[in-house]
C-alpha cells in the first residue's frame, strides 16, 4: 500500500511538472520560437553568411561571421555538421569552424527563449554572451595549436563559398515581427501586464473545477511549483487538436498547404490568443481579463498574416510551415517525456546532495556541473527543465551555467561525429577546451551573481582574449617570416 | 539510366527529397538508380554546405532545402534528355 501511495505521488509530481511546462507563459514563448526557427531555416538563404567563410576572408571577418552563421543558420543539425565540415575542409579553416560549432547550440533561438522564460533572462543572456566570447576564444586557440594542419590544407579558393544571395526585405520584417510576438507574449513589463478590459463568462462551476484540478495535481507554491488551471486544461486540449491536424496536414501529403494545415494554423492562433488572456475562476463565473499582451499578440499575428500573404510566394510559405513542423515533431515529444521524467526524478533527489556539491560558486561545484553536462546526453531543450530542477533544489547559478554550457555543446554522439571530420586528437583537444571554458564561464557568472563588479569581470575577460589574440598574431608573423626565408633560400639555390 | 544521389544523414528533410524524387521519376516513367549518401566525408566531397542535397548524374542540383516537384521534374527531364 505504501509503495502504491509513493508511486501515485511520483506520477502526480510528473504530471504537475508537465502541466506547469505547458502553461500559458511557456506556450507564448515556445510556439513563436518554433516558428522563428522554421523561418530562419526556410527564409534565410545560406549564401548570405557563408560567403564570409571562405579561405581568403580576413580573420576579423571570418570569426564573427562564423558566430553569426551559428546563430542564424544552424538551428538544425542537418546544417551544423555539413557546414562545419565545409568551413574546416574548404573554407576559413579550423578556427572559424570551431567557433561556429561552439556557438550554434548556445545561440539556438529555441534554447535561448526557453531558458529566458523558464529560468531567467539573466542566465540566457550570460550564456549567449559568454558563449560568443569563448566560442571565438576556443576557435583562436584551436587555430593556434593546429596551425600546421591548417596550412597544409589546399590553398586554392573554392567556389563553395563564393555564392551570393540576398535576404529579402519581407523575410527580415517577418522575422522581426515573429520576435516581437515572442517578446509581447513573455516580457514582464507594466504596459503588457496591465489590464485594459474585463469580462465575465457565466460559468459558475469554474471555481469548483479548479478545486478538483488542484486535488488531482497538488502543488506547492512555495517551491515554485505551479498547479493546473482551467485555462491550462483548455490550452492542453487545444495543443492536442493542433498536433492531430498538423499531423494530417504535413505527414500524409507531399503538398503541405492543404485544409488540415490551415486548420492547425488557425488553432495555433487561437491557442496564442487564449494563452495571452488572464483567466481567474470566481464565484460568479470565469473572470477574463484582457492584459496589454493580448493586444500585442493580436497585432503581431495580424501583421504576420499580412506579410505572409503579400510578400511571400506559395513555396516560401509552405517551406516555412514545413520547417516549423519538422522542429516541433523532432523536439516536442521528447520534451514532453523529458519534463515528465524530471518531475518524477525531482522527488527522488534530496536537496542536501545538490547543495553540498554545487550550492556555492566553487571550482569543485562548477566542475561537477561540467562533468554532469559532458556525460549526460539529453535531447534538445530538455536541459532547460533539468537546469530548473537543479535550481529549485538549491544549486548555485554559477555551476548551473557551467552545466548549461557544457551539456548541449558536448555529448558523446557529437564528439564522435566531429572526430570523423577533424580527427580524434583535434576533437578531444576541443572537448578539453570546452570543459575548461564552461568551468570558467560558470565561475565568472557565479561571481557576478554573488555581487562582484561586472566591470572587473569584463576586464579579466578582455585581458584573457587580448592575450590570446596577441599570441595568435605573433605565431602567424613568425610562421610567415619563416616561410619567406625558406622561399628566399629556395630561389638562391635555384 | 540516371544516377540520383540524395545527400543527408537520414533527417526528415532528406526522406522528403527522396519521396518527391521517386514520385517524379514514377510520373515521368524514367529508369533511375536512387542512392542515399549518409557519410559526412562523402557528402563534403560534393560542393554542399547543408543537407539535404540532390545530385543527378554527379551534378549537384539543389542543397539545403526541399525542391518543389516542378523543379525536380525539370531537372530530371533535362538530365534524361542529355
Amino acid at each position: 500500500m505504501d509503495l502504491l501511495t509513493s508511486l501515485t505521488q511520483l506520477f502526480q509530481s510528473g504530471l504537475g511538472n508537465l502541466a506547469a511546462y505547458l502553461a500559458a507563459h511557456v506556450l507564448l514563448c515556445l510556439v513563436p520560437a518554433f516558428y522563428i526557427a522554421g523561418a530562419m531555416t526556410a527564409l534565410i538563404p545560406k549564401e548570405t553568411v557563408t560567403r564570409f567563410l571562405g579561405r581568403n576572408t580576413p580573420k576579423f571577418i571570418s570569426y564573427p561571421a562564423a558566430a553569426l552563421a551559428g546563430s542564424v543558420l544552424a538551428v538544425c543539425s542537418c546544417t551544423i555538421v555539413p557546414l562545419f565540415a565545409g568551413i574546416y575542409k574548404k573554407g576559413a579553416g579550423i578556427g572559424p569552424a570551431i567557433t561556429f560549432l561552439f556557438f550554434a547550440p548556445a545561440a539556438n533561438i529555441l534554447a535561448l527563449a526557453y531558458t529566458g522564460v523558464a529560468i531567467g533572462p539573466d542566465l540566457a543572456f550570460a550564456r549567449l554572451f559568454l558563449s560568443l566570447t569563448f566560442g571565438i576564444g576556443i576557435g583562436l586557440i584551436m587555430a593556434l595549436i593546429f596551425r600546421r594542419d591548417d596550412a597544409s590544407h589546399d590553398r586554392t579558393t573554392d567556389t563553395l563559398f563564393s555564392g551570393r544571395a540576398r535576404l529579402s526585405l519581407g523575410a527580415v520584417v517577418f522575422l522581426l515581427v515573429l520576435v516581437a510576438l515572442l517578446l509581447f507574449g513573455t516580457l514582464k513589463v507594466d504596459l503588457l501586464t496591465n489590464t485594459y478590459g474585463q469580462l465575465t463568462l457565466p460559468v459558475p462551476a469554474a471555481a469548483a473545477w479548479e478545486d478538483r484540478l488542484n486535488q488531482l495535481v497538488p502543488f506547492d507554491a512555495s517551491q515554485g511549483e505551479e498547479g493546473v488551471t482551467v485555462q491550462g486544461v483548455a490550452l492542453i486540449g487545444l495543443l492536442a487538436f493542433i498536433g492531430g491536424s498538423a499531423w494530417l496536414g504535413f505527414e500524409k501529403r507531399l503538398d503541405v498547404l492543404n485544409r488540415w494545415t490551415w486548420t492547425s494554423l488557425s488553432l495555433v492562433v487561437l491557442t496564442l490568443l487564449v494563452a495571452a488572456l488572464q483567466v481567474t475562476p470566481a464565484a460568479s463565473g470565469l473572470e477574463i481579463a484582457l492584459p496589454g499582451r493580448f493586444f500585442g499578440v493580436t497585432l503581431a499575428l495580424a501583421a504576420l498574416a499580412l506579410i505572409a500573404r503579400r510578400a511571400f510566394s506559395r513555396q516560401e510559405v509552405s517551406d516555412w510551415l514545413w520547417e516549423s513542423w519538422r522542429f516541433v515533431k523532432q523536439i516536442f515529444p521528447l520534451l514532453v517525456v523529458g519534463v515528465f521524467a524530471v518531475g518524477v526524478i525531482r522527488q527522488l533527489i534530496r536537496p542536501e546532495w545538490i547543495q553540498s556539491l554545487a550550492g556555492a560558486n566553487t571550482v569543485l561545484g562548477n566542475l561537477a556541473g561540467v562533468v554532469f553536462g559532458v556525460f549526460m546526453y539529453f535531447p534538445t531543450l530538455v536541459e532547460v527543465p533539468i537546469a530548473q530542477m537543479f535550481l529549485s533544489l538549491g544549486m548555485h547559478r554559477g555551476p548551473l551555467l557551467a552545466y548549461l554550457m557544457a551539456d548541449p555543446e558536448l555529448s558523446l554522439q557529437s564528439i564522435l561525429i566531429v572526430s570523423t571530420i577533424i580527427g580524434r586528437v583535434k576533437a578531444w583537444t576541443y572537448v578539453g577546451w570546452v570543459a575548461l571554458f564552461s568551468l570558467l564561464a560558470g565561475l565568472i557568472y557565479g561571481a557576478w551573481t554573488d555581487g562582484v563588479s561586472i566591470w572587473l569581470l569584463a576586464g579579466y575577460l578582455a585581458t584573457l582574449l587580448a592575450a590570446l589574440a596577441a599570441g595568435l598574431y605573433w605565431m602567424n608573423r613568425r610562421n610567415e617570416r619563416r616561410a619567406l626565408t625558406a622561399a628566399v633560400k629556395g630561389t638562391r639555390v635555384a | 539510366m540516371l544516377t540520383i544521389k540524395v545527400l543527408g544523414s537520414g533527417c526528415p528533410n532528406c526522406k522528403r527529397v527522396e519521396a518527391i524524387t521517386r514520385q517524379v521519376l514514377g510520373k515521368l516513367g524514367l529508369p533511375a538508380e536512387v542512392i542515399k549518401v549518409t557519410d559526412y566525408n562523402q557528402i563534403a566531397d560534393y560542393a554542399v554546405l547543408s543537407t539535404p542535397g540532390l545530385v543527378i548524374n554527379e551534378q549537384v542540383v539543389s542543397a539545403g532545402r526541399i525542391p518543389s516537384e516542378a523543379e525536380v521534374t525539370t531537372w530530371l527531364a533535362n538530365a534524361a534528355g542529355e
